[in-house]
């Protein structure tokens, strides 16, 4: 037989490096990536995608059955929340400050500092704390928990484009990175990221968030969109080539097919077996057009998820 | 360090200065304070003098054309004393008058007849035998005869109505009469017959009917002179601001009626005006061409257009009977052929068509891309081996409307801004010598490139209040207004209506949508055709609005593509032009429908490439800044 050389794609850009997590603490760094997604022939993949738990300041009022009964107490407090997240092996906590909506406790600046505090008192996993995604009530609590954890690089957010400055000025001044989210558009991404860069960012302080779609809703467009994103950062196109964060676990959760649980078609199958699979699917999907920082709910869905990195990475077939 | 001597005139003063040090400085030292409405960055050219002798460095600025460099013109912000200079400065309505000379406000091309003159219409006075016993062959006989023999005309038309007349109207001058003809179709189409030798000259009307504004010329067709031009808002943006809300409109019970009469009644003011102001009479004018977008043309001759809005956007008709002024209700001759310029589709209309006829674009080697900027954008690419075209509405922005503070180009319109960048304080140029009452959309693309090149706005179009209120603590030009924050251009106190001109994120929305659609249609054709956007030769900018687009701040803002500006020709209002050649020259006419036959159409929602183009264009100037390296540049410093 004669001996083939497998084509190598050479490629002109890589993947920017962003470091989360505080001195003498863990720290995370993703991406750098000099190729597409587990394709180890054809470049480097220093770093492995990453799991981050999903951790509410108040217990979630409207989640699944099987999701709550599998953490259990532990979402009475984000602080024992986080500390079981990451004895369940989380690389990272992504620590939603729901309590700050306005309609759901409106709980001060102050409030949120301190819950980012006993957080970080519990694990010294790196934080993603991101406020109710209400420009004002975000800007309030951001500002409060990154100069509380001034020095501990966390990632703040959500960055969109109606209101950037005053989070991304903020993680500027404290050290931190932000994480921008865009609706589902490349260049909507793009022009987000150039906006940031603009106030002055650093490139390495920037994880976009370019919206996931479940399994069903959407996830082909979210997969197509990490897909063009990562291949015009390897391309060379330094403004697309930020690590991504996926919410598989946020999107796969909210849909009727993960929580209904009565009325649906026999055919549908046992709700926490669905659910489960729902999430995973999502995940694993995405995982593979390009996403970083996987941001999951079930412990269960972060085994598995974890499971198929860990072989992808270790150059093995997929989990028989 | 050396120390130079610089004299400056008129007036004499002489200032001793460091080498390397700016002549605006010098100036400044001397007692001569220059405008500078960029705030000394080389943007504007409103600070021109001229060395006389001496040397200075920094002498080229893409505001100095080569002989102005050669006579020894610099900009003071940019030139730097490198010996001794004597500096001449000119009056300071010169240097203003810079501004308007910049190279990318060239006036625009002249209206001109490409074509020997053979116009449709024609007049014969005859002096006919009177019957009589030995020639007793009847009126109209006589007047075949007449015509042949010594007019050398064949195939009289005429109507019942007119035969009823033609007795009397023989007779009523002993036989002398002026016959005007129609010659557009197979025969000769009696369009007038009045007894004795008409005194004026045969007139004509090209007119070109904009979805926001219409424009007529009125021309003598004995010698092709154009005689005059008059231009009105279309009366039909009462029932819409676009070609879509027009079409909704027609839809309604007796909508067509209603925009089709408001389109006459338009055209009908402006034959008035114009036959008031040449002594004419509104019955003189014996022919007409219009050129308009397909909608346009449909509206006008009360065809329905509604199937142009809906999937898969197909017109009545691309080419039209020609029909008569009595058909329409158009106040000139009843009698007067009235023709429409045919369209390739559904959107891309007899304008361009005429407008391409105009350009010459199908006869040149040249690969050129022809642009109408408008309520809608057409844009054309080819040369004398093929030509493509599409087509994208742009919205009515740039021709004044729809803007909270828009208006159209006319006295009291602000037609360009230079921002400073030093105090973000605005210096405007208003058309006429009147108080600012708007802004038209070349002083809209104005002032969104002056506010991003000085960081007033982000490249996402959002007004930056914080950096405004740093640099003007005092009385900062950007607020928060009722519709999100807006910056003002003109204080209340200065401008003609009393209120404060502004601009808000709302209008620059609007704005950066219509340079987005523009610049996606011309990056999509580009990519359809295959035809890399840098191998265009020459891009050919008609339309009514086109001529006042200031080039250099239309590629700042991501409208034109970064191409060398002196690749950017401004045709004028192309549309009329062409239908003025149609109206002059049946060889123009027969060429216009040739043209269309050859012209391929791109659909551009037959895919979503526009879609994408259009998103990656919703940014200033865009998001792939690769593709404006020239104001990556500017941006950057």
């Amino acid at each position: 037989m004669p001996k083939v050389e497998a084509p190598v794609e050479k490629w002109r850009g890589r993947v920017q490096e962003v470091r989360l997590g505080g001195d003498g603490r863990k720290q995370v760094t993703v991406g750098g990536e000099s190729t597409l997604p587990f394709l180890h022939f054809d470049g480097e993949i220093p770093h492995r995608p990453v799991i981050a738990a999903e951790v509410l300041d108040m217990p979630p009022a409207d989640w699944a059955e099987n999701v709550v009964s599998a953490w259990g107490d532990a979402l009475k407090s984000p602080a024992a929340w986080a500390k079981k997240a990451a004895q369940l092996g989380a690389d990272l906590i992504f620590l939603r400050l729901a309590s700050a909506h306005p309609e759901q406790g409106n709980t001060s600046g102050a409030q949120a500092a301190k819950t980012v505090s006993q957080v970080m008192e519990a694990t010294d996993l790196p934080l993603i704390v991101v406020g109710p995604d209400v420009a004002e009530k975000d800007n309030e609590v951001i500002v409060a928990v990154a100069e509380a954890a001034r020095g501990q690089r966390l990632a703040l957010g959500t960055v969109t484009d109606k209101n950037y400055r005053t989070i991304v000025a903020t993680a500027m001044a404290g050290g931190h990175a932000v994480v921008a989210q865009a609706p589902m558009d490349m260049n909507l991404s793009k022009q987000l990221n150039i906006l940031c860069c603009d106030v002055g960012l650093p490139k390495d302080s920037l994880v976009m968030d370019p919206t996931t779609g479940a399994l069903g809703y959407g996830m082909e467009y979210a997969l197509s969109v990490f897909e063009r994103l990562r291949l015009a950062a390897l391309q060379g196109d330094a403004m697309t080539a930020m690590p991504i964060l996926c919410h598989a676990g946020y999107e796969s959760w909210r849909q009727k097919e993960a929580k209904a649980v009565e009325g649906v078609p026999v055919s549908w199958g046992d709700q926490k077996v669905r659910s489960l699979l729902w999430e995973q699917m999502t995940a694993l999907t995405l995982l593979q057009s390009g996403a970083e920082i996987m941001v999951l709910r079930h412990p269960r869905s972060m085994d598995v998820v974890r499971g198929v990195i860990d072989r992808l990475m270790a150059r093995q077939g997929p989990v028989s | 360090m050396k120390t130079c001597r610089v004299s400056f005139q008129p007036g004499g003063a002489v200032v001793s200065v460091s080498e390397g040090t700016l002549l605006l400085d010098a100036a400044a030292r001397a007692g001569i304070l220059l405008d500078m409405p960029c705030g000394g960055q080389g943007r504007c050219g409103r600070c021109r003098v001229k060395v006389e002798s001496g040397e200075v460095t920094g002498r080229e600025n893409i505001h100095l054309s080569q002989e102005d460099m050669a006579q020894g013109w610099v900009l003071s912000c940019t030139a730097r004393v490198v010996g001794d200079l004597a500096i001449t400065v000119p009056p300071k309505v010169e240097r203003d008058r810079a501004i308007v000379e910049l190279p990318s406000a060239r006036a625009a091309a002249q209206i001109a007849l490409h074509w020997p003159r053979y116009p449709a219409l024609r007049r014969a006075y005859l002096e006919l035998t009177p019957p009589s016993l030995e020639d007793n062959a009847p009126d109209l006989e006589r007047l075949r005869r007449g015509l042949r023999q010594e007019a050398n005309l064949e195939g009289l038309e005429l109507d019942v109505y007119q035969m009823r007349e033609l007795g009397a109207t023989l007779r009523q001058d002993n036989w002398r009469v002026s016959a005007t003809l129609d010659a557009s179709g197979p025969g000769n189409r009696l369009v007038d017959l009045r007894p004795g030798r008409i005194k004026g000259p045969l007139l004509g009307l090209a007119v070109d009917i904009g979805t926001t504004n219409v424009v007529a010329y009125l021309v003598n067709l004995d010698n092709g002179r154009l005689l005059g031009k008059a231009s009105r808002m279309n009366r039909q943006v009462s029932c819409g601001e676009d070609v879509i809300s027009r079409i909704v409109f027609s839809q309604r019970e007796g909508g067509v009626d209603t925009l089709q009469n408001l389109a006459v009644d338009t055209i009908n003011v402006l034959v008035k005006e114009l036959a008031q102001a040449h002594g004419a009479s509104p019955e003189d004018i014996g022919d007409m061409v219009m050129a308009g977008n397909t909608t346009m043309a449909h509206l006008f001759l009360g065809i329905p257009p509604r199937y142009i809005r809906e999937e898969p956007y197909v017109p009545t008709a691309t080419h039209f009977p020609v029909c008569t002024a009595r058909d329409l209700g158009l106040a000139i001759h009843p009698r007067a052929s009235v023709y429409c310029v045919p369209s390739v589709a559904a959107y891309v209309g007899g304008d361009i068509t005429a407008g391409v006829l105009a350009s010459k674009l199908y006869e040149s080697d040249t690969l050129s891309l022809f642009l109408d900027v408008g309520t809608n954008g057409e844009i054309v690419l080819g040369n004398k081996d093929f030509m493509m075209t599409d087509a994208c509405s742009a919205g009515p922005a740039l021709e004044g409307a729809g803007m909270r503070c828009g208006m159209r180009a006319m006295p009291g319109a602000i037609e360009d801004v230079r921002i400073s960048s030093l105090t973000l304080e605005p210096t405007i140029k208003v058309i006429g010598d009147v108080p600012a009452q708007g802004i038209c959309g070349s002083g809209l693309i104005s002032a969104v490139a002056e506010m991003l090149v000085t960081g007033v706005i982000s490249k996402g179009g959002k007004i930056d209040l914080d950096y405004v209120l740093s640099r003007q603590p005092e009385r900062p030009r950007a607020r928060p207004g009722e519709s999100g924050p807006e910056y003002v251009l003109v204080w209340a106190g200065e401008a003609g209506g009393g209120t404060d001109i502004t601009l808000s994120e709302v209008d620059l929305e609007n704005l950066v949508r219509v340079k987005a659609a523009i610049y996606a249609g011309i990056m999509v054709m580009a990519e359809k055709s295959g035809i890399p956007l840098d191998t265009v030769e020459r891009v050919l900018i008609g339309g009514a609005f086109g001529q006042h687009i200031n080039v250099e701040q239309a590629i700042q803002i991501g409208l034109l593509p970064d191409l060398p500006w002196d690749k950017f020709h401004f045709l004028g209002n192309t549309s009329a032009w062409g239908a003025y050649n149609i109206l002059l020259s049946k060889h123009a006419r027969s060429k216009v429908e040739e043209l269309v036959a050859g012209m391929t159409y791109v659909e551009l929602i037959a895919d979503n490439s526009f879609m994408n183009e259009f998103t990656a264009s919703l940014f200033l100037p865009h998001t792939d800044a690769d593709r404006f390296p020239s104001v990556a540049h500017l941006l950057s410093r």
